[in-house]
């Protein structure tokens, strides 16, 4: 029965995924052929799934012609992944030893809570400006880091501070000392919480690079490939490059999930 | 060793007192069970016995030595299990002797000492949210022995098992307790309960709870739990305790 009606979900998600290109094909098709438009839109102009599927092939891996060499989707994909992974690990390394100290101790909490609570109100985007002026280099890294430490740190803070408190008792009970709770058993009951912020920074750190790498214009990344291709007009290679920054975020966030489930495996 | 004393106990919770000159004491490797209406306080007394909150008037002392902060000698055993959940079995059991530091072998030999004594053999690698409630217990009550405690401070432990597990643990409780003789402040709502565990029982009053009445429960053990004697000494605490209850539902 169960896996019936598992079956039947993904016929039914294959289908959708089937009728949402059959429809976009279906719109771009008949605007060309002047059947249907939607006023002040240029429908004409996008690409159908065919063509962008050939651009993704076709722009994939790095080419040179003659002596100018262009970058494949390959290799901007590869450097932004890297900026994700550099930003990330900083941002793991900074923010759940903080969300652990505000989390726990309520000095410092009350040290630190007003200047995390506005900072992280300032969109990672907000940040471009002075990682371009003032920064300079590694300013992409930054504007990840932005985009993906708040989301550990307030996380890491749910999940130390939802810590069972009889849990805590019992430990003190059994001889713990204040360090041994926190490794023993503040650190591991907010480890679900932490990679749940990990998985949203990751999430946020994703759409922040493909921000920055548009406007910082670094030569090689997704968001600057994208913003590229729509300026010379290669549409069918821009929305490719769109298309794998989805597909890259979503792998991204299933990934975690897969990990979360193999690692923690005391959760109900 | 394992002598429980408190004098003249008294603790307030938010600006109302929760017990009041609470004075009784708990023999070396004596049962002791604590029985009163809900709310009169029973669970801050034993908070107080493990040094988990202080008493704002009184002392308490185990062997004569006055407890501050958490009581080390003591092993807690809480109504909801409060195990680990990221530890399996074997885990939570060690989790005393590895906090101490005490060397891998060593760690290893108690537990696997604990683990047979209690009956979970072969439920050594499963993790507390795959045991039944009443072997979540019995790990509760192996990682508080294996603590090596003077003396077991239950918080009503089988409140959440139904009512034959509830029966089994009780006897499996007492043939533990007879192999390790550790003395226990056992606190439950249940007449039943403490007339089958208990060598005594502190009846305590209505909020603010007090001693009101100490039985001795002197029948030979295994008890029959329907046993003429065994009713004799439920009527007399059931009377003792129903004026309470009654104060506490006004």
């Amino acid at each position: 029965m169960k896996i019936d009606s598992e079956r039947k979900g993904l016929a039914i998600n294959i289908l959708s995924l089937f009728c949402f290109l059959l429809l976009w094909h279906a719109l771009v098709m008949m605007a060309r052929n002047d059947i249907f438009n939607i006023p002040f839109m240029r429908l004409r102009d996008i690409p159908t799934p065919i063509e962008t599927w050939y651009a993704l092939l076709g722009s994939m891996f790095t080419k040179t012609y003659g002596p100018a060499l262009t970058y494949g989707i390959a290799d901007h994909t590869r450097a932004s992944l890297l900026r994700v992974v550099e930003g990330g690990i900083i941002a793991f390394i900074v923010g759940v030893p903080v969300g652990i100290g505000v989390g726990y101790s309520k000095l410092l909490g009350n040290i630190l809570n007003p200047i995390i609570e506005i900072v992280r109100n300032m969109p990672p985007m907000a940040w471009i400006p002075l990682a371009i002026f003032i920064l300079v280099a590694g300013g992409s890294i930054f504007i990840v880091f932005i985009g993906m430490v708040f989301p550990i740190i307030l996380n890491t803070v749910h999940g130390v501070k939802s810590t069972d408190s009889r849990l805590i008792d019992a430990a003190k009970t059994l001889g713990a000392s204040e360090s041994k709770i926190v490794t023993l058993v503040v650190i591991p009951s907010a480890f679900p919480s932490i990679m749940t912020g990990l998985r949203i920074g990751l999430g946020v750190g994703w759409m922040a690079i493909v921000a920055a790498e548009m406007v910082i214009r670094s030569p090689v990344g997704l968001g600057y490939f994208i913003w590229n291709m729509g300026d010379l007009g290669r549409y069918a290679e821009m929305v490719a490059g769109m298309i794998v920054i989805g597909v890259i975020g979503y792998v991204m966030n299933i990934s975690i999930l897969v990990l979360q489930k193999r690692f923690i495996r005391w959760v109900d | 060793m394992g002598r429980l004393v408190l004098k003249k106990v008294s603790r307030k919770f938010n600006g109302f007192l929760a017990t009041e000159n609470m004075d009784f004491e708990v023999a070396d490797g004596e049962f002791v069970c604590l029985l009163g209406p809900s709310g009169c306080g029973k669970t801050t007394i034993l908070r107080i016995a493990a040094g988990l909150i202080s008493p704002d008037e009184g002392e308490i002392f185990l062997d004569g030595k006055k407890i501050v902060g958490v009581n080390k000698e003591c092993g807690v055993v809480f109504q909801e299990y409060a195990l680990f959940p990221w530890r399996t079995t074997k885990g939570n059991i060690m989790f005393g002797p590895e906090v101490k530091g005490m060397p891998k072998e060593e760690c290893e030999r108690i537990s696997r000492h604990y683990i047979d004594l209690v009956g979970l053999a072969g439920f050594e690698k499963l993790y507390p949210h795959e045991l039944s409630g009443g072997m979540k217990q019995r790990v509760g009550i192996a990682r508080a022995y294996a603590n090596n405690p003077k003396l077991l401070l239950m918080d009503e432990p089988f409140g959440a098992l139904d009512a034959q597990t509830r029966n089994i643990m009780q006897a499996e409780l007492l043939r533990i307790w007879e192999k390790e003789h550790v003395s226990v402040l056992f606190v439950t709502h249940s007449v039943d309960e403490a007339v089958y565990l208990a060598d005594r029982i502190v009846v305590m009053t209505a909020r603010p709870g007090t001693v009101k009445e100490i039985f001795e429960v002197d029948l030979p053990r295994p008890r029959v739990r329907t046993s003429p004697e065994a009713n004799v000494i439920r009527d007399r605490v059931l009377r003792s305790l129903g004026t309470e209850i009654q104060m506490a539902m006004r």
